[in-house]
């Protein structure tokens, strides 16, 4: 029994390693003064920090990922949720077809989305081709399952007809049961939800890229362009990048150990 | 579930107009662009024809797809297999908190890619990297020929970051599934752990194998930010040469864009098709 359990050790061990190293060089590659001869770093310094947080484009970036992040957090959470209740409650045939949009996007690369937009938008005359609105369309689309899965999910954990009904026979309309009643039991299925669309669209790169280009630069656009020219800078942003994810995946799973689990997710790629 | 009867027909068809937003947002995003698109790939000169998908076979588009394919094989490979094994290693540790923080591992970092990870994969395994400079020293040298992070290789090496994770958090509920007692049983008759494995615990884990290498195949197929940052417009794969096409960085040939995209799209589609439905059998099988 004994070399089995070294067998997992060393499993594990490979495992955190290859999953930890990455991030942990970035870190110190980004406060080394030189790291590209020697083994050690040559040194340590928060130059590059400072020189690539005091550029106005790094405030601009930071805030347009903020912004796209926080309204299709938003714009999804108004749509999903009421959509997820009243399919739950009243109209249970509609579920497979709900479901069959939420997979939808599972199944379309981020360039063919991209694509598929910019073909059938840039016929149309509505105020969206090239501008950050067709982007948070998209973004709502590739971050409908990470919304609609948790919401589902924790509906699925209450008794949503019970309190449905007690609700109303103590006179709530079906606004103030959804708001005052149904919401509260299933907050941390929304706010699951919430947090694993906001990383997804935080870190999206693709169809920023190819929707708007360099008309509305996010965040990841901004490190990528750095990448090209001057790599410890860029490690500075990818620390950055790497620290929100974290913090929203980590944050997931502290409501999600107090409530129910977000589903598995395909993040941007 | 409940009674939609007959006395009620009425207020269940208004009902159904609850989710008309939400089905307006779907058509509208969803259904309608992508038809556009199959529409424009099978037009020319306002003709139906299949043109388009005739240029899109040819040699350098046919590579692409072989590379993405190969790719996307090999990583899905890679990660169904040390995947299963690291999911056993945290279900069979009796330290629970290994578990949980692995498995929190497993959940942040499946969520990970695009640029951040392709730049940590430049940092330690670029031609200066830390990995490349230790292997040096060690009297391993990666570069210029042995192995190039800016290249397939390379890119399957960033690509099991994300594929590993998302594999472990696939198939953790199906090892969780196996029962201590059919193991108990398979030894009290004679079978070895081998056997075990082979003959009882390997066909029950099937669907979600297979399913976790269908998903893990198109997660890689239509990833783009991670191979563009890591290999720029060098490695030839069809989300990069797609994107090129929208941006109109080569010749412009929208039809052969939404060609080549039509042909992604019906990959994607046997892919998850295919996990869809081998999730309902391994759903059904657990019962």
């Amino acid at each position: 029994m004994k070399d089995r359990g070294i067998w997992r050790g060393i499993v594990i061990a490979l495992f955190l390693t290859f999953m930890i190293v990455p991030f942990l060089a970035t870190v110190l590659f980004s406060i080394s003064v030189r790291w590209d001869r020697t083994i050690f770093p040559e040194g340590l310094t928060l130059e590059w920090w400072e020189r690539v947080t005091s550029r106005s484009a790094f405030e601009t970036t930071l805030t347009n990922s903020l912004i796209v992040s926080l309204v299709t957090m938003f714009a999804l959470a108004l749509l999903v949720t009421p959509t997820a209740y009243w399919a739950h409650i009243r109209v249970p045939r509609g579920k497979p077809f709900i479901e069959f949009l939420t997979i939808i996007p599972f199944g379309i690369p981020g360039v063919v989305l991209a694509l598929a937009l910019i073909r059938f938008y840039s016929e149309v005359p509505l105020p969206l081709i090239n501008t950050p609105n067709i982007l948070v369309a998209a973004c709502m689309v590739i971050a409908l399952p990470f919304m609609y899965r948790p919401v589902a999910n924790a509906l699925d954990a209450v008794d949503i007809h019970t309190l449905t009904e007690a609700a109303q026979s103590l006179g709530a309309g079906w606004r103030q049961t959804l708001w005052r009643v149904i919401l509260p039991n299933i907050m941390p299925g929304v706010i699951g939800g919430c947090l694993l669309v906001f990383s997804t669209v935080f870190a999206e790169f693709t169809l920023t890229n190819l929707l708007v280009g360099a008309r509305f630069k996010t965040f990841p656009i901004y490190l990528v362009e750095f990448t090209r020219f001057d790599g410890r800078q860029a490690s500075a942003l990818a620390v950055i990048s790497f620290v929100i994810a974290w913090l929203t995946s980590l944050l997931i799973i502290w409501i999600a150990g107090r409530g129910g689990r977000p589903a598995e997710s395909l993040g941007a790629r | 579930m409940r009674n939609a009867n007959s006395p009620k027909r009425i207020t269940t068809w208004l009902a159904w107009l609850g989710l008309a937003p939400f089905f307006l947002f779907g058509i509208a995003f969803e259904i309608i662009p992508v038809l556009t698109l199959a529409r424009s790939s099978l037009t020319a000169q306002d003709a139906l024809t299949l043109s388009n998908f005739e240029r899109a076979l040819s040699p350098m588009f046919v590579e692409s797809f072989r590379n993405s394919i190969q790719l996307s094989a090999a990583t899905a490979f890679l990660g169904v297999v040390f995947g299963t094994l690291v999911a056993h290693a945290i279900v069979t540790t009796r330290n629970q908190f290994v578990r949980d923080a692995i498995t929190a591992l497993a959940d942040v970092t499946t969520n990970f890619g695009g640029a951040p990870l392709a730049f940590a994969f430049i940092v330690i395994l670029g031609s200066t990297g830390v990995v490349t400079l230790i292997l040096q020293a060690l009297g391993v040298k990666l570069y210029p020929t042995t192995f190039r992070i800016y290249s397939i290789q390379g890119l399957m090496v960033a690509y099991l970051y994300f594929q590993l994770p998302l594999m472990i958090l696939l198939v953790i509920p199906s090892l969780l599934g196996l029962r201590r007692e059919w193991r108990e049983a398979a030894i009290n008759l004679g079978a070895s752990p081998t056997q075990y494995w082979l003959r009882v615990a390997l066909p029950i884990l099937a669907p979600s194998l297979l399913g976790g290498f269908l998903l893990l195949f198109a997660n890689a197929f239509g990833a783009y930010a991670t191979a563009w940052t890591l290999t720029g417009p060098d490695v030839n794969l069809v989300t990069v040469q797609i994107a090129a096409l929208v941006r109109g960085e080569v010749q412009l040939d929208p039809a052969l864009a939404d060609a080549l995209a039509m042909l992604s799209l019906l990959v994607m589609t046997i892919c998850v098709a295919g996990y869809q439905w081998l999730g309902g059998r391994a759903r059904k099988g657990a019962r």
